[in-house]
C-alpha cells in the first residue's frame, strides 16, 4: 500500500481549499466496468455538435502562483495545465455517473476498449489508429509502451506507484501485434485500471525517448507535443493561450472536435482576483470558492451563470482508537450524535458542503451504493447523554463527563492550518460537543506536521479527508479502514480481520457481489463508527451559458467539472461548443 | 580606509550569518520539508525513494557539515536549484524581481522626497501650520500596519468606487509592451499599492529629517550663515538640509529592509506578483530552495545599500575616515 | 523597529539630562502634553477592553449563533461573519491576546536589548566588539522576511509569535543603550562603585540600568509600535494559529472569506482600524515622550499661545 505525494500549492495549503490536492492514491481494488457492455462512445459529443467552431473561453481558477510555462504531464504541480488540453488517457472513467449496476461509466479513448484475462493478472488494451500527435507523427501502440516504461524508467514519473515493488502490481508492458498493450500485474489487479487507463497521460515516444530517461521528471517540456484537442500556443507568466488542434482525432466532417477555437487559461494569485474576474462575466468556466456566492456571482445574471458543487469525499472526524476513551464505543456514538451535521454544513461551510452521513456514501454522487437502512446518522444530543450514563460515564463539576477513573472526556482535535472553513466548521463541533459534555480544543497544525501526526497516530481526534476520490466509495473506504494502511490513510488504526476480509474479497467479486460487500462496510461504518464523517466535501464550479454550452450539469454529470479535475477537463474541452 | 575595511568586513560576516540562519533553520524545526517529503512517501520503494530525495535536494543520508559547505558553495555561485514547481529559482527570481524593484524603489524616492521636503520645511517654520500638523499626523500613521493602509485603500477606491483596479501587476490578457496605454495600464494597477508604501514610509523620513534639521539650525555655521544675511531659502537648503541629511544615509539605508517587509504585505494584499507574494508563497509551499534564496535576495538588498550609504558617507564625511 | 530606531534617536541625546530631573517630574510633564493624553486614554481604553472583554460585549465572540454577514446594527454593531459571530465582540475579545503578545514582546526585546547593550558597553573590549557585531547582523538582516521565515517552521500559536518577535526586535534598542552605557562610563557614581568592588552585574543592574530608565520606556514603546503591527502582519499572512482570536487572525479570516468583496467590510477594516488605533496610541505617547524628554523638539510657541490663554 503506498500513496504519493503532490505538491500542494498555495491555494490549498493557506486558504481555503479553493484548489484541491489532486492527489492520486494507488489502492488495490477493482474495477468492473474496466470492460463489457457499460462504456459510451466519445462521438457521443454529437447530439450537441452543429458543427460551428469558433469563441474564446476563458478560465477562471486560482492557480496561487504565476504559471511557469512548464507543461510535463507527470510534474504534479504544473500538469493541470497540460493533461486533458494536450496529453491524453487511453480511456476516460467517470467519478462521477454509475451504470444502475453502480460501475463507473467509462468511455474509451485513445484506447478503443480493453480486457482482462479470467483471473484478472493481464490486461489487454486496443490502442486506436488514425491518431496523430500534434507534430503530425503517427501516434501508435509503441507511444503506449513506451509511457508506462517510461515510469518504470524514472520512478518520480510513477506518481501512482504503479510499478513499486512491495505492493507492485505491474511486472511488464509489451506490445502484442500490432495495436495492443499488455499489461501483466503480479496478482490481481483490477483496481489498477482506473490508474493505468484514466490516470496516466500518454506521451509520444518520438520525443520522449531521446531524453535522459532517468530524468525525465525533471523535462520542462516547453512545447508539449500530444494528442490532445488544444496545442498550448503562447505561454507567459500570467496567461495560457491554447487554440484548437485542428487535426484532432476525434474530429469528422462536418463535426469538428472541440468547437472553441481559443482557451485562455491566466493565472490568479489570489481567490478574490480569480472571483472578481469571474463576477465580472470576463471568465466563463469558474472552479472558485466564492462567498456569498449567489449574490456576488449568480445575481449578476441569474439566467446564464451557474453553480454545481460535486461532492466526492468525506470530510471527517477522525477518532485514534489507540486512545483508551475513544476506544469506547459509546464515546464514539455520543461524539457522533453531538453533532448536528446540517449546522456544520450551514455555519461553517455556508451550505456549500453538505452534511454527510455516518456510512461513508457520499450522496448523492455514490447513490447507488448506499443503503439507507444501514444508516444510523442522527443529531440527538439527548440520546448522547443517555448512551455516556449508560457506559457508566458521569458529568465532573465542569460539566465534563469522566470515566470511573476520573478521567474526562477531554480531547484535542488536529487539524490543518489554513483551511479557514474546516476551523470554522470546528468552532461549530467544539460548541456542540461541549453542550452534551465532551470537551475538545482544536489544534492547527501544518499540512506537513498534520500528515506525520495522522499517519504516526499522535493525535486523539484529527478533522481532515482523505487525499483523492476515485470511481466509488471503495477508493475512499479501504484507505481509511484496511489495516494495512495503517502509518499510511488509516488514521482512525482501524483494525478489523473480517473488514480486512471483505476488502481483500472485492477483487474477485461481480458488481453484484461488490455492491453487498461495500453494504457490510456501511453497516461497519454506521456501527463502529471508526471514522465520523461530518461533511462533504466539494468540487467548486461555476459556468456562464452565455456564450458557450454542453457544461457539464447535476442532469448530465458526464464530467468531474472543476478545470483542475484530469483528464475530465479534457471531456468537457471536447463537449462544449458556442452558442451564437 | 580602516572604516571601509571594517563595515566590508561586518558585509561578509551579515551575509555569512544570513545564509547560516538560512541553512539551521528548516533544518531544525519540526515538520521540515526534508522529513515531510519522507514521511509521505512512506511505502514507496526505496529506489523510488532515494529518487525523490535527490529530486528535492534532502538527500538525509550525507554528513550535515559536507551539506553545509556544498550549500555555501551553491548560493555563492548563484545555484540555487529548483523550486517545487522546478523551475530554476534563479530565473522564478529574475522574472518577478522587476517589479517589485520598480514598486519599491520608486514608492521609496517618493517617500524619502516628500519626507525630507516636509521635515526640512516643518524644522524650518517650527511651530508653524504644517509643523503642527503634518509630522506628528504622518508620525501616527507611520505607525499603522501598511496592510491595514492598503486593505482601506483597496477598499475605498477599488471595491467601492471602482476607480483602480483590485489586484495584479497589469490587467488579465494585457499583452506586455512598450507601448503608452500598457504603460498605463501597469501605472494604475501600481498605485494603490505604491501609495500603501508611501504613506506609511514618509512619516518615519519627515520624523528623522525633521529632528536633524532642529539640531543642525542651532549649529554656529548655520547662524554664521544667518549674520552674513544669506537669503533664508539658501541657508535652509546649503547649509542646514544638506548637513541634516548625511548622518541619516546609513539609517536610510537600514530603513530598506523595513521597506522590502513592507512590501511582501502590499504584494500579498493586492496580489501583485513580486518577490513579496513569490516569498510569500514559497513559505506557504514550504519550498525551501525558493525561500531561501528569496531571503538571501532580500539581506544582500539591505547590504549592498548600507555598503553604499557606508561608502557615501566616508566620502562626504572626514570625519568618518578615522573614526 | 523604524520608530522605534527614529524615536529612539533622539531620546538618546536627553537621557542624561531627564535622569538629573527624577523620573516623576518627567511623568508630570508627559502628563501635561496633548499628545501624550491622548494616547494614555487610548492605551487605556485598550487595557481596559482587554481585563473586562464581558463589560463591553456580552455575546460570545466564537458563538456562530446569528445571522451570517450581517451588515452593522443596533445588535450587531460591527455585523456579523460569514460563520454568524458578532463582529464586535470577536473586535474586544481579541483584545487581550494581542496586547498581551505586544506587551510581553516588547518588555522582554527591552531587557535583552538593555542586557546586551548595557554590557557592551560596560564591559568594552572583545565582548563589546562580539556584541556589538551580533547587533549589527541583526539589525541589517530584514525583519519582516526573518519573522517569515522562522514563523513558517514553527508551530503557529501566541507562543511562536512572542518567540520570533523577540528574536527579530532587539536589535535597534540594543545600539541605542549601548550608545547611552558609553557616555555614562566615566561618570564618578560608577568609578565610585568600581573603587567599592561591586561586581560588574551588579554595576550594570543596579548602577548603570536605573540611570536609564526614560531611554528604556522610550524602547519599550517604540517597540510596541512595531510589535503590534508586525504580529497583526504575520497573523494577516495566515502564520498565525487561526483557532486563537487576536485582531490579526480575525483579519485573516476576513481576508479568506472575501469580505471586502463579498460587502462586510467591517469585518475586515474593524480589527485593521484597531490594529492601527494601538500603535497610534503608542506612537502618540512616544512623540511627547521625546518632545518633553529633547526640549529642543518642544513645539515652543504653541505651548506659550497655551499658556497665555
Amino acid at each position: 500500500m503506498a500513496w504519493t505525494w503532490r505538491p500542494n500549492r498555495s491555494a490549498d495549503t493557506r486558504s481555503m481549499r479553493h484548489l484541491r490536492p489532486i492527489t492520486v492514491m494507488a489502492v488495490a481494488g477493482i474495477l468492473a466496468a474496466a470492460c463489457g457492455s457499460a462504456t459510451t462512445s466519445p462521438s457521443s459529443a454529437g447530439s450537441t455538435n452543429k458543427g460551428k467552431v469558433g469563441g474564446k473561453l476563458i478560465i477562471d481558477n486560482e492557480s496561487g502562483s504565476t504559471w511557469t510555462c512548464q507543461f510535463n504531464p507527470f510534474n504534479p504541480s504544473v500538469n493541470i495545465t497540460s493533461i486533458g488540453f494536450i496529453y491524453e488517457p487511453l480511456e476516460f472513467i467517470n467519478i462521477l455517473q454509475t451504470n444502475p449496476d453502480g460501475t463507473p461509466v467509462v468511455t474509451p479513448w485513445l484506447a478503443t476498449g480493453s480486457s482482462w484475462s479470467p483471473d484478472f493478472t493481464k490486461l489487454t488494451m486496443t490502442i486506436a489508429s488514425g491518431v496523430k500527435w500534434s507534430d503530425g507523427t503517427p501516434f501508435t501502440a509503441n507511444d503506449v509502451v513506451y509511457t508506462f516504461n517510461a515510469l518504470k524508467a524514472d520512478p518520480a514519473l510513477d506518481l501512482n506507484a504503479l510499478w513499486s515493488v512491495d505492493s507492485g502490481p505491474l511486472t511488464s508492458v509489451t506490445l502484442e501485434g500490432t495495436n495492443q498493450v499488455v499489461f501483466t500485474f503480479n496478482a490481481p489487479a483490477q483496481s489498477y485500471f482506473y490508474y493505468v487507463a484514466d490516470q496516466t497521460p500518454i506521451i509520444p515516444q518520438h520525443i520522449w525517448g531521446s531524453l535522459d530517461q532517468s530524468k525525465l521528471d525533471a523535462e520542462a517540456d516547453k512545447t508539449p507535443v500530444g494528442t490532445g484537442p488544444y496545442l498550448m500556443s503562447n505561454c507567459s507568466q500570467d496567461n495560457i493561450k491554447y487554440l484548437r488542434n485542428p487535426n484532432y482525432w476525434q474530429s469528422k466532417p462536418g463535426h469538428p472536435v472541440p468547437q472553441i477555437a481559443e482557451v485562455d487559461y491566466p493565472a490568479f494569485l489570489s481567490n478574490t482576483s480569480a472571483n472578481l474576474y469571474l463576477a465580472q462575466g470576463q471568465a466563463q468556466w469558474g472552479a472558485q470558492y466564492i462567498p456569498n456566492i449567489q449574490s456576488y456571482y449568480i445575481s449578476k445574471s441569474s439566467s446564464t451563470r451557474h453553480y454545481w458543487f460535486p461532492p466526492t469525499l468525506n470530510v471527517s472526524l477522525f477518532p485514534n482508537l489507540d486512545n483508551p476513551l475513544l476506544s469506547n464505543l459509546a464515546v464514539r456514538q455520543a461524539i457522533s450524535l453531538a453533532i448536528n451535521r446540517q449546522q456544520v454544513s450551514q455555519r461553517g461551510e455556508s451550505g456549500y458542503e453538505p452534511a454527510a452521513n455516518q456510512t461513508g456514501i457520499v450522496l448523492p454522487t455514490y447513490k447507488a451504493w448506499y443503503d439507507k437502512s444501514i444508516d444510523t446518522t442522527a443529531y440527538d444530543p439527548a440520546k448522547a447523554d443517555q448512551i455516556l450514563a449508560a457506559a457508566g460515564f458521569t458529568k465532573g463539576s465542569d460539566g465534563i463527563y469522566q470515566n470511573g477513573q476520573g478521567q474526562p472526556l477531554s480531547f484535542t482535535i488536529k487539524t490543518i492550518s489554513g483551511y479557514t472553513d474546516w476551523d470554522a466548521s470546528l468552532q461549530v463541533i467544539t460548541q456542540e460537543l461541549k453542550a452534551v459534555g465532551i470537551q475538545v480544543t482544536v489544534q492547527d497544525e501544518d499540512s506537513d506536521p498534520y500528515t506525520n501526526d495522522t499517519q504516526n497516530g499522535t493525535f486523539q481526534l484529527a478533522y481532515g479527508e482523505m487525499p483523492v476520490a476515485g470511481p466509488g466509495p471503495y477508493y475512499e473506504l479501504r484507505p481509511m479502514l484496511f489495516s494495512g494502511s495503517i502509518g499510511s490513510t488509516n488514521y482512525s488504526r482501524y483494525k478489523s480481520s473480517s473488514t480486512d476480509a471483505l476488502f481483500n474479497q472485492y477483487s474477485g467479486a461481480s458488481p453484484a457481489q461488490q455492491l453487498q460487500i461495500i453494504q457490510q462496510i456501511e453497516g461497519v461504518m454506521a456501527q463502529d463508527l471508526p471514522v465520523i464523517p461530518v461533511v462533504e466535501g466539494v468540487d467548486w464550479y461555476q459556468y456562464d451559458t452565455t456564450s458557450f454550452g454542453g457544461w457539464p450539469t447535476p442532469a448530465n454529470p458526464y464530467a468531474q467539472p472543476p478545470v483542475w479535475a484530469t483528464p475530465d477537463n479534457g471531456m468537457v474541452l471536447t463537449r462544449l461548443y458556442p452558442v451564437s | 580606509m580602516r572604516y571601509i575595511t571594517r563595515r566590508a568586513g561586518l558585509f561578509l560576516i551579515t551575509l555569512w550569518a544570513a545564509l547560516t540562519v538560512n541553512f539551521i533553520i528548516p533544518r531544525v524545526m519540526p515538520g521540515n520539508e526534508a522529513s515531510a517529503v519522507l514521511a509521505t512517501f512512506r511505502g514507496v520503494n526505496p529506489s523510488a525513494l532515494h529518487a525523490l530525495e535527490i529530486e528535492f535536494g534532502v538527500n538525509v543520508h550525507q554528513n550535515l557539515i559536507v551539506t553545509y559547505f556544498q550549500y555555501l558553495a551553491n548560493c555563492l555561485t548563484g545555484q540555487f536549484g529548483l523550486t517545487a514547481q522546478r523551475v530554476p529559482v534563479l530565473t522564478e527570481i529574475i522574472s518577478k524581481l522587476p517589479w517589485t524593484l520598480a514598486l519599491v524603489g520608486v514608492t521609496t524616492v517618493i517617500a524619502f522626497a516628500i519626507g525630507t521636503m516636509v521635515g526640512v520645511v516643518s524644522a524650518w517654520r517650527r511651530g508653524g501650520r504644517l509643523d503642527g500638523i503634518l509630522p506628528p499626523l504622518l508620525f501616527i500613521v507611520a505607525s499603522f500596519p501598511v496592510f491595514f493602509v492598503g486593505l482601506l485603500l483597496l477598499f475605498v477606491f477599488a471595491v467601492t468606487l471602482n476607480w483602480l483596479p483590485l489586484s495584479s501587476n497589469y490587467s488579465i490578457g494585457a499583452e506586455p509592451s512598450l507601448s503608452l496605454s500598457f504603460a498605463g495600464d501597469v501605472l494604475t494597477h501600481a498605485l494603490l499599492p505604491g501609495f500603501s508604501l508611501v504613506v506609511v514610509t514618509a512619516g518615519l523620513w519627515i520624523y528623522s529629517m525633521r529632528n536633524n534639521m532642529i539640531t543642525t539650525l542651532a549649529e554656529d555655521y548655520v547662524k554664521m550663515g544667518r549674520a552674513k544675511g544669506l537669503p533664508s531659502w539658501r541657508i535652509m537648503i546649503d547649509y542646514a538640509a544638506r548637513n541634516a541629511i548625511l548622518p541619516n544615509l546609513t539609517g536610510f539605508a537600514m530603513q530598506l529592509g523595513y521597506v522590502l517587509g513592507g512590501s511582501i504585505l502590499v504584494e500579498y494584499t493586492f496580489s501583485y506578483p513580486g518577490l513579496g507574494y513569490l516569498f510569500y508563497t514559497s513559505t506557504t509551499d514550504h519550498d525551501l530552495p525558493l525561500m531561501q534564496a528569496l531571503f538571501l535576495v532580500y539581506t544582500l538588498a539591505v547590504l549592498i545599500c548600507v555598503l553604499l550609504a557606508d561608502l557615501a558617507t566616508a566620502g562626504l564625511d572626514p570625519r568618518t575616515r578615522d573614526a | 523597529m523604524s520608530i522605534a530606531e527614529i524615536s529612539a534617536t533622539t531620546t538618546l541625546e536627553t537621557g542624561a539630562l531627564r535622569q538629573q530631573r527624577g523620573f516623576a517630574r518627567f511623568l508630570q510633564a508627559v502628563l501635561r502634553n496633548r499628545k501624550a493624553t491622548a494616547g494614555t486614554v487610548i492605551l487605556l481604553l485598550i487595557a481596559f477592553a482587554a481585563i473586562f472583554p464581558g463589560v463591553i460585549a456580552r455575546d460570545d465572540p466564537l458563538a456562530a449563533i446569528y445571522g451570517q454577514d450581517l451588515g452593522p446594527s443596533a445588535q450587531h454593531l460591527l455585523g456579523t461573519t460569514q460563520l454568524g459571530q458578532d463582529v464586535f465582540a470577536q473586535l474586544i475579545w481579541g483584545t487581550r491576546l494581542t496586547l498581551i503578545v505586544t506587551v510581553v514582546v516588547s518588555a522582554i526585546a527591552t531587557v535583552i536589548s538593555m542586557v546586551i547593550g548595557v554590557t557592551a558597553a560596560y564591559v568594552g573590549g572583545v565582548t563589546d566588539r562580539a556584541l556589538s557585531l551580533l547587533t549589527d547582523i541583526f539589525l541589517i538582516i530584514p525583519t519582516l522576511p526573518l519573522l517569515i521565515v522562522l514563523a513558517s517552521y514553527l508551530p503557529p500559536g501566541s507562543l511562536t509569535m512572542i518567540v520570533v518577535l523577540t528574536l527579530t526586535s532587539w536589535a535597534f534598542q540594543a545600539r541605542q543603550l549601548r550608545s547611552q552605557g558609553l557616555s555614562l562610563r566615566t561618570r564618578d557614581f560608577l568609578a565610585a562603585a568600581r573603587v567599592r568592588g561591586e561586581r560588574t552585574s551588579y554595576i550594570i543592574l543596579f548602577e548603570i540600568i536605573p540611570t536609564m530608565t526614560s531611554l528604556i520606556v522610550a524602547s519599550f514603546l517604540g517597540l510596541s509600535v512595531f510589535v503590534v503591527g508586525f504580529a497583526a502582519g504575520l497573523q494577516f499572512l495566515g502564520l498565525g494559529n487561526s483557532t486563537e482570536l487576536t485582531w490579526g487572525t480575525m483579519l485573516y479570516y476576513a481576508q479568506q472569506g472575501g469580505a471586502l468583496e463579498a460587502g462586510n467590510a467591517w469585518w475586515a477594516l474593524a480589527p485593521g482600524a484597531a490594529v492601527a488605533f494601538m500603535g497610534a496610541g503608542f506612537a502618540l505617547v512616544n512623540y511627547a515622550f521625546d518632545e518633553i524628554g529633547n526640549p529642543a523638539l518642544r513645539p515652543v510657541r504653541k505651548r506659550r499661545a497655551r499658556t497665555a490663554a
